[in-house]
């Protein structure tokens, strides 16, 4: 049986649809990503499953249970990371934990996860002195102090520096070897593909793809990415006859396109340079990568990695 | 529970570690108990007086401000969101916060009251009622203060809303200005109002009949309460993202309103916003609380419009630890007073039956003019015969003397109850505070000496200053003929000023205060603001 089963999920604001017929399923122990552009719906599908919004249809169970039916029951049994956690400024870590572990009926004992996401040194300082990477580990802290089944992860690394995001990618993973299941959403192609078992692309509030992320790039695309470096720059028109060029960019005598008849395309192309005399200084071709089905896909352009 | 205790627990933490919020809830309070012992020091009893506005003024920060401030700042802060993911009620959220809160309250409460109790005041006649009323109080305006939390988007929103509660229902609701110094329509307006009911339950604990004589105001407050709790739990948001503009449940706001306005009208059908004295008099002085003398009084030696702890205060001797005892027998020849002294043997006065029967010496050894309050101060002014009236007081003064000579209440055949009716047309002016309340007192000063003759006049006026709560005060309910404000007054503010009065027109009879002399500045008195002005004038 699945930890997470989702159907048909819609909801709608005025006159945005966040999530329009959104449907997955999420594996015991698995972490499922659900990777999308800023606006696309992931954060509203997380919400709603986890009792924060009220979805205007679809059906959604959690560990068997029926989340819209039996809210309390479900936040039991699962731990969640919001976007943005703040508490008051005075409140101390080992406070905040003490407080919420008397919300649930088995909770875990503050000093174990002081412990365990290493905030026992800040454990009495006020929460207006704590580092960014110190608010999120007492994030973690406080949904896990349910002893949580799953975990909700909402853009987790966000805002945090190299060596947060770090430590905080190495927590995750940990969550998975401890045989929690976890849902995680980003809009980082990197963390996704290092983190996840599985992904679900989300763009307009609709699942427009769903697997491993190595199945997604094998299975969605057969393009490739030329490279290519040449003495002298090629007259673009020198190309028209060359057959498959994509997204052609030339840029002095670095020439880039992408192609799905990788050998054709080169054949022709390559006859064309030698007929007029025009050396290949460098040449590379290059499978397509997560990045480029996610940017297929959802029609985004590349923000380094960051969409 | 260990949710709501381990909340409570936390929201105690936090709020006291909020130097702010400890300024706001704590010391703004005892600020507002200073000023009002400030400016109402010459009034007999000051602190016992107000302590029902004081209260009400502490409460109304701490529920309208405090409370809606923090719970908007939190959600604002998502905190309220992260609770919501958690397996606990929402009722248990916001039960925990209202006891936190109704903990402040209280604490700020009993520190006020201690504070008072300090600079000495009597100990309030009803303790365990208040502590009722004061729960009362507490409930009505904490359910305000939800409704405002629910209303508010952000911080910035609180005090704009809360000034609009706070600042009409301060000035025009019955709390920081007396209800008899507002005209007809605001006191009618104040019916709608929480605060009104706040201050005369709270009061009638503090020094008049109890609680159980303010039953209507309890229930007004209660239904004033449950209206606010009730549109609160409607409105409810976790989420700073929820705008109250755009959220369905704001119609929930109009149960609310309504209990204000059921109250009002309640309140209306029962006629309370016409009655002059009924809302004054339910809070009744202290002196009738205390047990009455066990002879007939057979005074020479008392004090007119002071209150024990003012008499303290002017004699410099310590605070008695009792409630202080009415006006009564107190032999002493010298004039000199102290806690310890009351305790020794004095020798007797001699013992005057009738108002005929005093003496100048009596008066010479009893009272002392040069201190009584200052006429250019706030207690008991009259103008000096140098200062000409605005034309619009003039004509009202005009007016007074020509009524004054037909007036019922100063031709009745008792000459004593005859000269307290008329001093009582200088003192209801003086009370309210109104522009005439400078120069009603040459109208009646002038009506006394032409009505009594001298040598009468002169006994009458001590023996009113030595028995100020004797007679009828009925005349009070038609000084209105003249023309003053409607409205419900004090009583025994009433009677305390008309004596002061009575002295100070026995000091220009007795020729021991100058015609046109200013006390207080011609004479080397200190003026109003001296701590030792009012009622210096009565030997103990």
């Amino acid at each position: 049986m699945p930890s997470v089963t989702v159907s048909d999920l819609r909801k709608q604001y005025d006159d945005v649809v966040a999530a329009d017929g959104v449907s997955f399923e999420i594996d015991r122990g698995e972490i499922f990503g659900l990777l999308g552009p800023n606006g696309s719906g992931k954060t509203t599908t997380l919400e709603c499953i986890i009792g924060l919004r009220e979805p205007d249809r679809g059906e959604i169970k959690v560990a068997g249970i029926d989340a819209r039916r039996h809210p309390r029951t479900v936040k039991e049994r699962i731990g969640a990371v919001l976007q943005t956690t703040s508490l008051q400024d005075k409140i101390t870590p080992r406070e905040a934990l003490t407080l919420f572990a008397s919300f649930y009926l088995k909770a875990a004992r503050p000093a174990d996860l002081l412990e365990r996401f290493g905030i026992v040194e800040k454990a009495d300082a006020p929460f207006d002195s704590l580092s960014g990477g110190q608010r999120q580990r007492l994030a973690l802290a406080l949904a896990f102090v349910s002893n949580p089944e799953l975990v909700f992860l909402d853009e987790p690394t966000t805002g945090l520096d190299p060596q947060s995001r770090r430590e905080l990618h190495a927590e995750i993973s940990r969550m998975k070897t401890d045989g929690h299941t976890v849902l995680l959403t980003t809009h980082y192609i990197d963390e996704a593909e290092r983190l996840c078992d599985r992904i679900a692309i989300i763009d307009r509030g609709r699942i427009i793809a769903t697997g491993a992320p190595h199945e997604l790039i094998a299975g969605s695309t057969t393009y490739q990415s030329v490279s290519l470096a040449t003495a002298t720059a090629i007259d673009p028109t020198l190309l028209a006859a060359v057959p498959g060029i994509d997204d052609l960019a030339i840029d002095g005598t670095r020439t880039t396109f992408r192609t799905a008849t990788v050998s054709r395309t080169l054949g022709g192309l390559l006859h064309e340079l030698d007929a007029r005399g025009i050396d290949v200084v460098d040449l590379r071709v290059k499978k397509a990568t997560l990045e480029d089905v996610f940017i297929r896909l959802t029609d985004s352009g590349p923000r380094e990695h960051e969409l | 529970m260990r949710a709501f205790l381990q909340h409570l627990a936390a929201s105690l933490r936090l709020h006291y570690r909020n130097k702010m919020a400890l300024i706001y809830g704590y010391l703004f309070p005892l600020i507002f108990l200073l000023a009002f012992w400030v400016l109402y020091r010459y009034e007999s009893v000051p602190l016992v007086r107000h302590m029902g506005e004081l209260l009400t003024v502490s409460v109304l920060g701490g529920a309208c401000f405090g409370l809606p401030t923090t719970m908007v700042s939190e959600r604002e802060r998502g905190i309220w969101r992260r609770y919501r993911l958690a397996p606990v009620s929402t009722l248990t959220l916001v039960s925990s916060t209202v006891a936190a809160r109704y903990i402040i309250l209280i604490t700020a409460g009993l520190l006020q009251l201690a504070a008072a109790l300090g600079a000495g005041m009597p100990l309030p006649a009803h303790p365990a009622g208040l502590f009722g009323a004061f729960a009362f109080v507490s409930f009505a305006f904490i359910g305000l203060g939800l409704v405002m939390a629910m209303m508010a988007d952000n911080v910035p929103a609180v005090q704009a809303l809360g000034q609009c509660i706070f600042l009409p229902m301060l000035i025009i609701g019955g709390i920081a200005v007396p209800l008899a110094s507002l005209p007809e329509w605001a006191q009618h307006f104040s019916m709608f109002f929480p605060g009104r009911y706040a201050v005369e339950s709270l009061q009638a604990c503090v020094n008049g009949a109890g609680l159980g004589a303010v039953r209507f105001q309890a229930l007004a407050l209660v239904i004033i309460g449950a209206g606010g709790c009730i549109a609160a739990s409607q409105m409810f948001r976790w989420d700073a993202q929820q705008r109250f503009s755009r959220r369905s449940g704001k119609g929930w706001l109009a149960v609310a309103l309504a209990a204000w306005a059921i109250v009002g009208l309640m309140s209306e059908y029962r006629g309370r916003g016409a009655a002059r004295t009924t809302a004054a008099r339910t809070a009744a002085p202290v002196q009738p609380q205390a047990p009455p003398p066990a002879e007939p009084p057979r005074v020479v030696t008392t004090q007119p419009a002071l209150s024990p702890a003012e008499t303290r205060a002017l004699s410099s001797s310590p605070p008695p630890k009792e409630r202080p005892a009415p006006p009564r027998v107190a032999e002493k020849p010298a004039p000199k007073s102290s806690a310890t002294e009351d305790a020794q043997p004095q020798p007797p006065h001699p013992v005057r039956s009738s108002w005929q029967e005093v003496t100048i010496a009596d008066i010479e050894r009893d009272l002392i003019f040069d201190r009584l309050p200052s006429d250019q101060g706030i207690v008991t002014p009259i103008a000096g015969s140098d200062e000409d009236p605005d034309p619009e007081v003039a004509d009202h003064l005009e007016y007074i003397r020509e009524m004054l000579p037909s007036w019922q209440p100063g031709k009745v055949a008792d000459p004593v109850q005859r000269v307290r009716n008329l001093l009582y047309v200088a003192a209801v002016p003086d009370v309210q505070q109104t522009p005439i309340e400078r120069f009603a007192p040459h109208a009646v000063y002038e009506r006394l000496q032409h009505d009594i003759p001298k040598d009468q006049l002169i006994k009458i006026l001590y023996w009113i200053a030595v028995h100020p709560t004797d007679g009828d005060d009925a005349a009070v309910d038609q000084v209105w003929a003249l023309k003053f404000q409607s409205g419900a007054i004090d009583m025994q503010q009433v009677r305390d000023r008309a004596a002061i009065y009575g002295v100070k027109l026995l000091g220009r009879l007795l020729g021991k205060i100058p015609e046109g002399v200013r006390p207080g500045s011609d004479q080397g008195q200190t003026p109003d603001h001296r701590a030792d002005g009012l009622g210096s004038h009565v030997r103990q």
